[in-house]
């Protein structure tokens, strides 16, 4: 059975691939999963050698998941990672079945999947990994996923099954996520040293995750991510074994957890820091994430900016490399959340002072240009037509300068598929 | 003369969790640019209750489970009771979903436990049980001035308005207060209770403008009107938002 459904699946794939379907990432694995929900169980049986890394989180499951693949790869590892956005149960079993010859043989070392966060308990139903990286939980898309809270009780019951070979990589600075590693033998830490004294806006865990009790933090870096303790119950960050690294191949804080995560999970796989370093150095950006693209001679960079949290890093970020043109672009389907609330939650005040041109695009550009007019710019352009809102921003951007475009999930494939023809890769 | 309001902002880092903030800086900045102050007072978790005596306008938004407790845990009888008077003399304010809930009698929540609200607005809050869907989704209403409202609900527990309490709007297209009796929140006395985020005043400035009125005219006890601001960029939003429902 297992060999049919590999079969169909490799045929779906082809049809879907020929035919430019566009759903050649799910749809193999849905079909599997439909026919025998232990195909993954099942499949992975015969590869006992295949070893699995897990990342999950709200931000920067994508960037680390490449972060990761590119030092093993520099170790000589085969690894394959699932296509991206295709991070549910079916994405997984797809991108199995796409690596998988038709004996079910899957001749790689490492499978690096990415996982959405709803849906890391049956994903840890479904296979035993060898390590999973869990690097925060920050407010995002309320409506599709509920509450921060109600997403690491999640992952706490399902952390608690997982085996006892399992090593858990933790963002400590997050308090929810340091939490999970209280029961875990394997566990290691990663954070990174903050130097704020304020916090955003749009901070989440700013209470004990044990006791209820309002935080106090040392420093933070950004949103609720910090060197946090509890004064009432004595719960406070646990000791790290990686903060800092010599090497940071992306601007922005943000990126340093990344990187952070990436390098000790190399670390625990008896890879050199020399290695890593080497890899990272030539490291490219995934899709999306910093990605830069040369547009009718104009350079422009794209930052992903799904929620406050990413969005105040992604603002942050290039105001720091000393941006000037500014193209947001906000959609609101299903991907990027329908509910556009939280663009009241980025912290737009005082952080637009430096760019001359600001154009805003997307399902639900006015809203966006409404949020920035009570930010006190009143010179934003909205276009109601994406391709015009490129043109116009590209036109208005000096040769000698970058477009920096921020656009949520939905909006950065449109973007991509008119800069570049596809939405993907 | 120069007017000055003072905006309370109950539990602003507890009570915040669907960019309730908007509604703040909405109200600021509409007294900002005609010429009013507006301060912004944090009301959060070990205020002095005597705070409250000096707020014009009143704003409490949602929040999560865990952090809900810790609010109802701080509201104090004495708090309870200067909130409660307040809102009965006539203090104008706007309370959004889970603060809505709150002000009325009682929530019960999925597994059956009933939690005690502040018992000011005369309506009860029962979740349907786990497994029961939410109510999720853009929402368009129309409150008694036929003034079109749009927003976004998200919320599992169903409302109910006791006899005498008006609705604050009827719904057009979505679910409102139980998906049911086609009734959207509540208004009390100058108090709004209502599920809509979006968040509800950048695109429905006139009810922002409507709190900000009253708390004018009850603060220098004299008519006022309002100047006009260029709210072309509101209209633009929420026409594209009703276009895509209604077509």
């Amino acid at each position: 059975m297992t060999f049919f459904l590999i079969a169909l699946g490799k045929l779906v794939l082809l049809i879907s691939k020929t035919f430019n379907l566009g759903s050649g990432s799910t749809w193999p694995g849905h079909i599997a999963l439909e026919s025998d929900k232990n195909f993954i169980k099942k499949l992975l049986s015969r590869n006992k050698e295949l070893k699995i890394i897990l990342v999950a989180g709200t931000n920067g499951k994508t960037t680390t998941g490449k972060l990761i693949q590119t030092i093993l790869e520099k170790n000589d590892r085969k690894v394959f990672q699932n296509e991206g956005g295709a991070n549910l149960l079916n994405g997984l079993a797809s991108s199995l079945i796409n690596q998988s010859d038709l004996t079910g043989k899957i001749n790689y070392d490492f499978a690096v999947f990415e996982v959405d966060e709803n849906s890391l308990p049956i994903v840890l139903r479904n296979l035993n990994p060898q390590i999973i990286v869990l690097l925060n939980l920050f407010r995002d898309q309320l409506d599709r996923y509920g509450e921060v809270d109600i997403v690491a009780d999640k992952w706490k019951k399902a952390i608690n099954t997982v085996d006892k070979s399992t090593t858990l990589i933790l963002n400590v600075d997050d308090p929810k996520i340091a939490l999970l590693g209280k029961n875990i033998k394997n566990t290691k830490y990663f954070g990174v040293t903050g130097s704020n004294s304020d916090r955003e806006h749009a901070s989440d865990s700013t209470y004990c995750p044990k006791c209820g009790n309002r935080l106090y933090y040392k420093n933070t870096t950004f949103s609720h991510l910090g060197d946090w303790l509890c004064d009432k119950c004595g719960l406070k960050r646990p000791k790290l074994d990686l903060e800092k690294f010599q090497m940071y191949p992306l601007p922005g804080l943000y990126n340093k957890y990344n990187t952070n995560a990436a390098v000790l999970t190399a670390k625990i796989l008896g890879i050199s820091d020399n290695i890593s370093i080497e890899a990272l150095r030539n490291f490219k950006p995934a899709f999306g994430r910093q990605e830069i693209i040369e547009y009718e001679n104009k350079k422009i960079q794209i930052f992903l900016s799904k929620n406050p949290a990413s969005f105040n890093q992604s603002l942050e970020t290039i105001n720091d490399l000393k941006a000037k043109n500014l193209l947001i672009i906000l959609n609101d389907r299903i991907p990027d959340g329908r509910d556009v609330s939280w663009i009241w939650d980025v912290d737009f005040e005082n952080n637009l002072g430096n760019f001359k041109n600001i154009a805003v695009s997307g399902d639900r550009a006015y809203d966006m240009a409404l949020r920035l007019k009570y930010a006190d710019r009143n010179d934003v352009k909205a276009y109601e037509v994406l391709s015009d809102a490129i043109d116009e921003s590209v036109d208005s951007t000096p040769n000698t300068e970058k477009l920096y475009i921020l656009p949520t999930y939905s909006a950065m494939l449109d973007l991509r598929k008119i800069l570049i023809g596809r939405k993907i890769l | 003369m120069e007017y000055k309001l003072t905006i309370g902002w109950l539990y602003s880092d507890l009570m915040s969790t669907y960019g309730d903030r908007g509604n703040i800086i909405v109200l600021q900045k509409r007294c900002e640019w005609r010429g009013t102050k507006a301060e912004v007072l944090n009301l959060n978790e070990g205020f002095d209750e005597k705070l409250l005596n000096n707020i014009d306008i009143l704003f409490m938004g949602g929040a999560q489970d865990t952090q809900q407790q810790i609010v109802s845990k701080d509201f104090t009888q004495q708090k309870i009771s200067i909130l409660k008077k307040k809102i009965e003399n006539g203090t104008p304010g706007l309370y959004i979903c889970g603060a809505y809930q709150f002000l009325g009698k009682y929530y019960k929540d999925a597994d059956g436990t009933k939690i005690k609200g502040l018992g000011i607005f005369d309506l009860y809050t029962e979740h349907p049980g786990e497994g029961k869907d939410r109510l999720i989704g853009n929402v368009v209403i129309k409150d008694t001035n036929n003034n079109i409202i749009v927003g976004f609900e998200n919320h599992g527990g169903r409302t109910c308005l006791g006899d005498k309490l008006k609705p604050f709007a009827q719904v057009v297209k979505g679910f409102g207060n139980n998906g049911e009796d086609k009734k959207e929140g509540t208004i009390y006395k100058n108090s709004i209770g209502t599920y809509l985020h979006g968040p509800i005043l950048p695109k429905n400035p006139e009810i922002a403008d409507w709190l900000i009125e009253i708390a004018l005219e009850r603060k220098y006890k004299k008519k006022i009107k309002l100047e006009k601001l260029d709210d072309s960029l509101s209209q633009k939003a929420k026409k594209i938002m009703l276009r895509r429902i209604f077509n």
